[in-house]
């Protein structure tokens, strides 16, 4: 090392005869910092670096080019674009419009029907996997749900689209508004089967089997002794197992959390049988939108109009941002109640 | 005497039951559905519904699509979330291995339409069309987080003793994960390598702006518009058109064999796998 930092010194001197003998100290110094922070990266580093920073790198673009693309219609209609109900397209640039108000509400809206009808099914399968099926059983019992949990989500949407849909739409919608419908979330005469409730039924068949593998992880995780230690006191099946949900609780809450994200970013199985209308409703029956949707509708031929594109990338900004806040706490809750819990 | 207590532990056990049998019904209807729909359709078709393009009444265009564009993004994704994967797991106290972490976490439940969009707006729009590339990618980046996840679990398998006789015998850090301890997870490893792309076979909306499709001819090269599987389903059912819903239920049998084809081997040497 001594060597080669006598080398490049002789080389700069040569190159470089006007050097005083002060700058060329410092040269020298330069160099043999460098030389030094060389040898501490070590070769492992230089190998996966490059792959961390481009995955960084892609993130970070990703947000960039969200935020940056929404910037237009921010300055076109202020906040208006989140705050109100409207979708003005129009050929000349001044009159056009948008408010993505119907889209948030039926992202969330669906999404909350979901992770409510997920939930208890999810618990019940975790506890029917665990407690009540034989050795034999349980093991395909999981493989079936795993395997529902990969299923590609167009054939959900094919088959919520000709099976799903029509089934609601005679069983339950219709029997509901015919004689309920004056309540107000049955109040919507169902004339397609297309609907919030059909969406969030859909979606909650997609997400169960994800929040129950959650849940399922942390419920067996509880040692037996603990239902031994309840069934000694006396209490029967039902009461113990509530004592272990007890204890499980955080899991439970970041599993729906966790499947309530991913029910909110669903797409193509969604925009099958959400109905696609812009239509701000509380009856379940009622034909919507979801962010996502619109999305997968729109963007395709947004470019035609002056502000469409944008008010579409303000749509997937929000998206991006309830995801971001959705996902991170429910995987720092897990992590926090995991590290917590010592059993 | 039924007292209070065993009436609610009857009622517990019925109401687990049933809910239970909820869950899985929509699994056995869907694949029911599937066959009953599908099976007719391609029986009619014969071997040109394989090969023939959408008007002679096949998908060959799109399941060629389908493969090109997971060989694609595997090309484009593995290498990365390998090395990421790695790296996560050789770091797990530093803060840019945990940051990392939380990453892949959080992008593994990412909507997966913002990616296309993305996609879109940085290499279709400059490209000035649909391509291949575009599809890959954008599947990629979907991929990576799964494959990076799954090396990162696997590779903490690995005994901590290893690790140190290892190093006691003066390999370098590189040499050890490297040489060593990859070797010995590969199993695992590729799992999740199969399960990446098991999961972007599937994937229709990162390819609803960026592959374009294309069913009326084969694919020409990486540069061009390609079809797939699930994103002709999508159009497909958005027709009006009776003929084209039998074809998109043909073609979901053929995706949903595809699908059991490579999960159901996984599955036979894992024991969970995950989504």
């Amino acid at each position: 090392m001594q060597l080669a930092v006598l080398r490049c010194n002789s080389g700069l001197v040569g190159m470089n005869r006007k050097n005083t003998p002060n700058s060329l100290h410092r040269s020298v110094s330069r160099i043999r910092d460098f030389s030094s922070k060389l040898r501490h990266i070590d070769s492992f580093e230089l190998l996966t670096l490059p792959a961390v920073i481009f995955v960084l790198i892609l993130f970070s673009y990703m947000l960039i080019i969200y935020f940056y693309m929404s910037i237009p219609i921010f300055k076109w209609e202020g906040l208006g674009i989140y705050l109100k109900n409207v979708w003005d397209a129009s050929e000349i640039p001044n009159d056009e419009y948008y408010g993505l108000l119907a889209a948030i509400w039926g992202s969330f809206y669906t999404s909350i029907i979901a992770a409510l009808i997920a939930l208890p099914l999810a618990i019940s399968y975790t506890i029917f996997i665990h407690d009540f099926a034989p050795l034999k059983l349980k093991n395909l019992l999981i493989v079936l749900s795993d395997m529902m949990a990969g299923l590609p989500t167009i054939i959900y949407g094919l088959w919520g689209a000709f099976f799903l849909v029509p089934f609601l739409k005679i069983w339950v919608m219709e029997p509901l508004y015919t004689y309920l419908s004056f309540i107000p979330v049955f109040s919507y005469p169902p004339n397609t089967g297309y609907s919030y409730l059909s969406a969030g039924v859909l979606l909650s068949i997609m997400i169960t089997p994800f929040a129950s593998a959650i849940i399922r992880e942390a419920y067996s995780s509880i040692p037996f002794t603990y239902r031994e230690a309840a069934y000694s006191l006396g209490l029967t099946r039902y009461e113990s197992t509530k004592i272990i949900f007890g204890l499980i609780r955080p899991a439970v809450i970041s599993g729906t959390l966790l499947a309530f994200g991913r029910a909110i970013g669903e797409t193509v199985a969604v925009s099958l049988v959400i109905g696609n209308t812009f239509n701000l409703s509380a009856s379940l029956f009622a034909p919507g939108y979801t962010i996502s949707s619109l999305i997968a509708n729109q963007f395709g031929n947004a470019s035609i109009y002056g502000h469409m594109t944008s008010a579409l990338f303000a749509g997937g900004l929000a998206l991006f941002l309830i995801g971001l806040v959705i996902n991170i706490g429910g995987i720092m809750y897990l992590r926090r109640w995991k590290r917590n819990v010592k059993l | 005497m039924l007292n209070f207590r065993s009436i609610k532990e009857y009622l517990f056990v019925v109401v687990v039951g049933i809910l239970s049998f909820l869950m899985l019904f929509p699994l056995f209807h869907i694949i029911y559905s599937v066959i009953v729909l599908g099976l007719p359709v391609i029986i009619s078709d014969g071997p040109r519904f394989f090969t023939g393009t959408l008007s002679q009444g096949g998908i060959g265009p799109a399941i060629i699509g389908s493969f090109m564009l997971a060989f694609l993004s595997a090309l484009i994704g593995l290498p990365v979330a390998f090395l990421v994967g790695v790296f996560a797991y050789e770091y797990p106290d530093r803060k840019l291995g945990i940051f990392v972490k939380m990453l892949l976490q959080v992008m593994q439940e990412f909507p997966t339409i913002l990616v296309g969009v993305f996609v879109m707006s940085i290499l279709v729009i400059p490209m000035g069309s649909y391509s291949a590339l575009a599809g890959a990618l954008a599947l990629s980046i979907i991929m990576i987080p799964y494959v990076a996840v799954y090396t990162e679990e696997a590779m903490h398998g690995i005994p901590y003793t290893y690790r140190e006789a290892s190093f006691s015998l003066a390999l370098t850090r590189a040499k050890t994960l490297f040489k060593i301890l990859v070797p010995m997870a590969k199993k695992g490893i590729l799992t999740g390598v199969l399960i990446g792309v098991a999961k972007v076979a599937g994937e229709t909306a990162p390819l609803l702006f960026t592959a374009g499709g294309l069913y009326e001819s084969y694919p020409q090269g990486a540069g061009g518009p390609v079809g797939a599987i699930p994103l002709l389903i999508y159009t497909l059912v958005q027709s009006p058109n009776p003929n084209d819903h039998a074809m998109a239920w043909g073609a979901s049998l053929v995706l949903l064999l595809i699908f059991i084809g490579v999960f159901v081997p996984l599955r036979m040497s894992l024991k969970e796998v995950k989504f």
